[in-house]
């Protein structure tokens, strides 16, 4: 019904349209129907995704080609003629010239159903969440524009363009987080995403540079004698990266597009803005903090890890990075006590556990990782969705202590949530499960060699433990027990509105069959992405589907464990758990987890600090130094202009007699140069 | 050498003979003006005179020196006889003795009439200065213009603007001296750039003048130029250079003497009674 | 006379001229004799444009004149009419009296002692009453005399 190359057009192309039209017309005459245009166009995107989908599955991959990928070029955005780059390794390269170009491949195709869905259900799910909010047109305008920012992020083909709209989503991220600016919390919240995402976004930037003088282009694809960075030329010949980046650089580009990807996705050391970012409406942290923007540096270490397989020490550093994020994040997650702040350190720890999958450098590993970003998305987004309908019946209380037993006022919300948090637990056969074990699997296979990935599995093994203990715990807490609401909300609790439950509802049961029904289907589908289906990735083999009966037996258990000592410890009189927060509290391990390790602290004293020293040297400076110069030359022409004045008889002969008193010095003077 | 040429060359070489003739001639100015009841109106006649007759001499002189005595057919010592004889350079220097002198006496008058009435006499000499030239539409237009239209209206406003006897304002002068020395030194100034530009004289194997100066006394020059700003048709050059180069510049004039007339109008209609009136009651 | 010599002769008499107006416009505080002197220096402009015309055998020195006729016509025509104006204003056509525009710190131009009138008391022609003497008024008269 559809080409493929409008196809490719219009799901970008919707949101925006919405976007604009919301922008443009929402608060004079939308309205509080702001959100119609919204809904339609992300559900229309939704569907073309999902034609979408179905036309590049269908396709199969020539003899000639590696992968499947189809490219259409809009225009070209620049062209600077000789301003290439030129080295040994590569042709002369004579423009500078980026285009705008989609492409549409496995991953991409993977992508975009899956985002355009979770913000479809979220657009529905924020009519009744935002609904009487003075800026409900505004939110819906800043969620179009966020759609249309991610769909392009995932359909580009080109690293500027990349870098454009990974900033565009930045953008989205911080007005959104900042959508209540009243709020000196979310304004300072949106600002910390802004500036930390800055840091990363620093090291990305500069990875783009050393690509941009190692293969003189950005372009992902090949364009007419521009081979491209991931093109098939390159990937059918992968010998020619270790020609073309030698030495450091091919440690180096990997490493600060990874510092990029660490800004994005929350990742150590720079992820101490996802926790502050829950400031937002709910709906928002469910899309963009939970969801999908978040998992953009997942996306981008996929779409390059032809680079990356390039020097062993990059995947390391990927896999230390991703297991030690996930272990830190659980164990601040453990003692939380607001709600979101546990999801959001949950969303941490699970995009960590991503990391450590691409890090592990094996095909199996980079589809574990992808195979996780995907069931993470619909169970996360339920999860958050879910505490936002808390929020919702509690007047905006999420602090856990202040409520309990809410299962008996919200039962839909109650079953969801639950669902949900056993998915996130790993509970067979939900959607985690079967995410978790390949990426645990995966681990194990590195682990065999020994080395540091022995650790990283034995690290990920209590990740997981830790994940369900604290999920379990915020289940319990929120959910079980007697009905405790707090005084503010009386006897108003109350079920969310069928426009909140509906989308809880077809997440839940996302939550329950994503994970076993694409199991094997989704890695056999994106392993068809050019950049994952050359050898430098792929290996000889492919991709070859084992079932672990011993991980899987493993992970379950611990699951098991971690959810029934959560039960052992919040269900009942917690008398227990008090005894083991006063222990904890003894040896200083409780604070620690409770502050999150003092992360904000340190960063408070190491950068905040000194640059606010710096700020203030240079008010100084600014303030005596310049504006001394600025006033002194203010001050010289009315010094003069005081003793001029006096000659300011006002008599008019007196101005005739100063003129000519000039013309007879001029004449003078040229008698003088040009005679004496 | 003739003595001329002696006297100028010692004269022209340094410059002070035209700073002395600049400096009479501002003393004769000063003493000239009217300074309440202070006299010596006619010393400064004398001064002044004497000023300007070195003036001439200088011009003269170096005129001499600049051309060669030889080449130079005005001879102004032997000339000054032949001149009687109502010779060419009789006219202009009667022209130009007019026009100086009755400027001066237009400025230095008290009866603003008098003064109106030596400028007319001081524009006939420059109209006579004009037509000398050859410049004869000017010569006709200068009379037309100043001393038919301006002048006159300028004598109907001091006929309606003028008190009994002479104002306190034209019986005194506004810092005298320092106007008259700085005229003086203009006027100096002025004669000793052109005279150090146009009579330079010969030094060694230099020639006499500059070599754009002996260019232009060529005869294939004056043949050309009789054809062209010296024609007999004058008037029609005027007119040709006028209506084709200058016509923007016509057209903007026009509309300037337009805006000006407007101007004029609003101007005087803005004088009311009670701007009188309110000044006596203050 | 040589094309040179005539040059510089009109030159210094233009200069003359030139300088000749300037004493009267930067001393004489009569502000009808200023403007007299104003053209004067115009005139000597004029002479010196005219004579480079013809030393260059340029049409630009002649045209150039006729512009500042025009411009002395335009000049005169505003001038006397501002004149009126402001001798409606304070009764005489004394410039000093104008320097409202001096700075605010700046004592007010104060006239040396006014020397009398050493002009002799004019005899003005008397004719024989003819008819009768019309009524005057004496404020009237007053008020018409009053600034003369």
């Amino acid at each position: 019904m559809f080409e493929t190359k409008s196809l490719m057009v219009l799901i970008p192309a919707l949101p925006l349209a919405a976007a604009i039209i919301v922008g443009l017309l929402g608060r004079r005459w939308l309205k509080e129907y702001s959100h119609v245009p919204v809904v339609l166009a992300l559900a229309g995107s939704c569907v073309f995704s999902l034609l979408l989908l179905k036309d590049i599955s269908n396709r199969e991959p020539d003899a000639k080609q590696v992968g499947v990928e189809v490219t259409h070029t809009l225009w070209t955005w620049a062209a600077i003629p000789a301003a290439g780059v030129t080295t040994p390794q590569i042709k002369a390269t004579p423009n500078f010239q980026i285009d705008i170009t989609l492409r549409a491949d496995p991953l991409t195709c993977m992508m975009l159903p899956m985002v355009t869905f979770i913000a479809t259900l979220v657009a529905i799910y924020a009519m009744g969440y935002m609904h009487g909010d003075p800026g409900y047109w505004r939110f819906y305008a800043y969620v179009g524009l966020f759609v249309f920012s991610m769909t392009m992020l995932v359909s580009v083909s080109n690293f500027a363009l990349l870098y454009v709209f990974w900033e565009a989503v930045g953008v989205c991220s911080y007005l959104l987080i900042g959508f209540w600016f009243e709020k000196p919390e979310a304004a300072a919240a949106g600002k910390k995403a802004f500036l930390v995402n800055r840091v990363g976004d620093f090291g990305f930037a500069f990875g783009l540079f050393l690509i941009w003088v190692s293969f003189g282009t950005l372009n992902f694809h090949d364009a007419g004698d521009v081979q491209g960075v991931l093109g098939q030329t390159l990937l059918a010949n992968p010998a020619r990266y270790a020609e073309i980046i030698t030495g450091s650089v091919a440690l180096a580009i990997p490493l600060l597009l990874m510092v990029g990807a660490c800004g994005k996705s929350a990742q150590f050391p720079l992820h101490v803005w996802l926790p502050d970012a829950m400031e937002g409406p709910t709906p928002v942290s469910a899309l963009i903090h939970a969801a999908t923007m978040v998992t953009a540096g997942v996306y981008m270490v996929t779409r390059c890890s032809p680079l990356f397989m390039l020097d062993p020490r990059a995947q390391l550093v990927v896999a230390c990075i991703g297991g030690f994020t996930a272990l830190l994040a659980g164990l601040i997650a453990l003692t939380q006590t607001d709600l979101k702040r546990v999801l959001a350190y949950s969303t941490v720890s699970q995009l960590g556990y991503m990391f450590l999958a691409l890090g592990t450098g094996s095909l199996a590993g980079i589809v574990a990782g992808m195979f996780h970003l995907f069931t993470h998305a619909f169970f996360k987004a339920l999860l958050f969705l879910g505490a936002g309908s808390v929020m919702h019946g509690m007047h905006h209380i999420i602090d856990m202590r202040r409520f309990s037993g809410l299962r008996r006022v919200m039962p839909w919300t109650c079953l969801t949530f639950l669902i949900g948090s056993l998915a996130l637990a790993g509970i067979v056969p939900l959607a985690g499960f079967w995410s978790k074990d390949q990426v645990l699997a995966a681990v194990h296979d590195r682990a065999h060699d020994g080395g540091p990935f022995v650790y990283l599995y034995y690290s990920a093994v209590l990740t997981a433990f830790l994940t369900a203990f604290y999920t379990a715990r915020a289940f319990f807490m929120t959910f079980m027990g007697p009905l405790v609401v707090p005084h503010e909300v009386g006897d108003h609790a109350h079920e969310s509105p069928p426009a909140m439950v509906f989308p809880l509802v077809v997440l839940a049961i996302c939550s329950i069959f994503v994970g076993i029904t694409f199991d094997h289907s989704l890695g056999d589908f994106i392993v068809r992405t050019p950049s994952l289906a050359c050898t430098l990735v792929a290996g000889e083999h492919g991709l070859e589907h084992h079932f672990h009966w011993d991980i899987a037996a493993i992970s379950t258990v611990v699951a098991v464990l971690g959810i029934a000592i959560a039960a052992y410890f919040y269900l009942g009189d917690r008398r227990q758990i008090n005894a083991l927060t006063r222990i904890m509290q003894g040896v200083r391990l409780y604070g620690l987890s409770n502050r999150k390790f003092f992360f904000d602290e340190i960063y408070h004293v190491l950068f905040v600090l000194p640059l606010k020293g710096l700020a203030a040297l240079s008010y100084l400076i600014d303030r005596w130094l310049v504006d001394g110069l600025v006033n002194l030359c203010g001050w010289i022409p009315r010094a003069v202009g005081a003793v001029l004045r006096n000659i300011q008889t006002g008599v008019v002969q007196f101005y005739a007699l100063a003129m000519v008193l000039g013309l007879a010095l001029l004449i003078g003077t040229l008698l003088v140069w040009k005679v004496g | 050498m003739s003595a001329a040429a002696l006297l100028a060359t010692t004269l022209i070489t340094p410059q002070w003979p035209y700073a002395l003739a600049a400096l009479l001639f501002a003393a004769g100015m000063w003493l000239l003006l009217p300074r309440g009841a202070a006299r010596g109106r006619r010393l400064g006649a004398g001064v002044c005179l004497a000023g300007l007759a070195l003036l001439t001499l200088l011009v003269h002189c170096g005129m001499v020196v600049a051309c060669g005595e030889e080449s130079c057919d005005v001879k102004w010592l032997p000339a000054l006889s032949t001149s009687l004889g109502l010779g060419e350079d009789f006219v202009f220097l009667t022209l130009a003795a007019v026009t100086v002198a009755s400027a001066i006496a237009s400025v230095t008058f008290r009866k603003p009439v008098y003064c109106a009435i030596w400028f007319a006499l001081c524009l006939m000499g420059v109209a006579g200065l004009f037509l000398y030239q050859g410049a004869q539409f000017l010569g006709v237009a200068t009379i037309v213009v100043y001393a038919g239209a301006i002048l006159v209206t300028i004598l109907f406003v001091l006929m309606l603007a003028t008190p009994e006897g002479h104002a306190y304002y034209d019986r005194l002068s506004w810092e005298a001296p320092l106007s008259s020395v700085l005229a003086g030194v203009l006027v100096g100034l002025l004669t000793i750039t052109t005279a150090s530009a146009l009579t330079t004289p010969p030094t060694g194997d230099k020639p006499a003048a500059p070599a754009w100066l002996a260019a232009k006394t060529t005869d294939a020059y004056h043949a050309e130029r009789s054809k062209n700003i010296l024609n007999d048709n004058h008037l029609a050059g005027i007119g040709r250079e006028l209506f084709s180069k200058h016509l923007i510049a016509v057209e903007v004039a026009g509309t300037l003497l337009l805006v000006a007339l407007v101007g004029a109008v609003a101007i005087a209609q803005s004088i009311g009674p009670t701007a009188s009136a309110t000044k006596r009651d203050s | 006379m040589l094309e040179v010599q005539l040059l510089y002769n009109y030159l210094v008499i233009g200069a003359l001229l030139f300088g000749i107006g300037l004493v009267g416009l930067l001393s004489r505080r009569n502000m009808l004799i200023m403007f007299l002197a104003a053209e004067m220096m115009l005139q000597g402009v004029s002479l010196s444009l005219v004579a480079f015309g013809r030393f260059h055998n340029d049409w630009g020195g002649t045209t150039l004149v006729i512009l500042i006729l025009t411009v002395a016509a335009c000049e005169a025509a505003i001038l006397l009419a501002l004149v009126q104006c402001l001798f409606h204003r304070t009764g005489n056509l004394d410039i000093a009296v104008w320097h409202d525009l001096r700075d605010a710190n700046q004592p007010k131009f104060i006239d040396q002692e006014v020397p009398g009138d050493d002009a002799a008391k004019p005899e003005w022609p008397t004719l024989t009453p003819a008819g009768i003497e019309p009524e005057v008024d004496a404020d009237e008269a007053l008020e018409h005399r009053i600034h003369v």
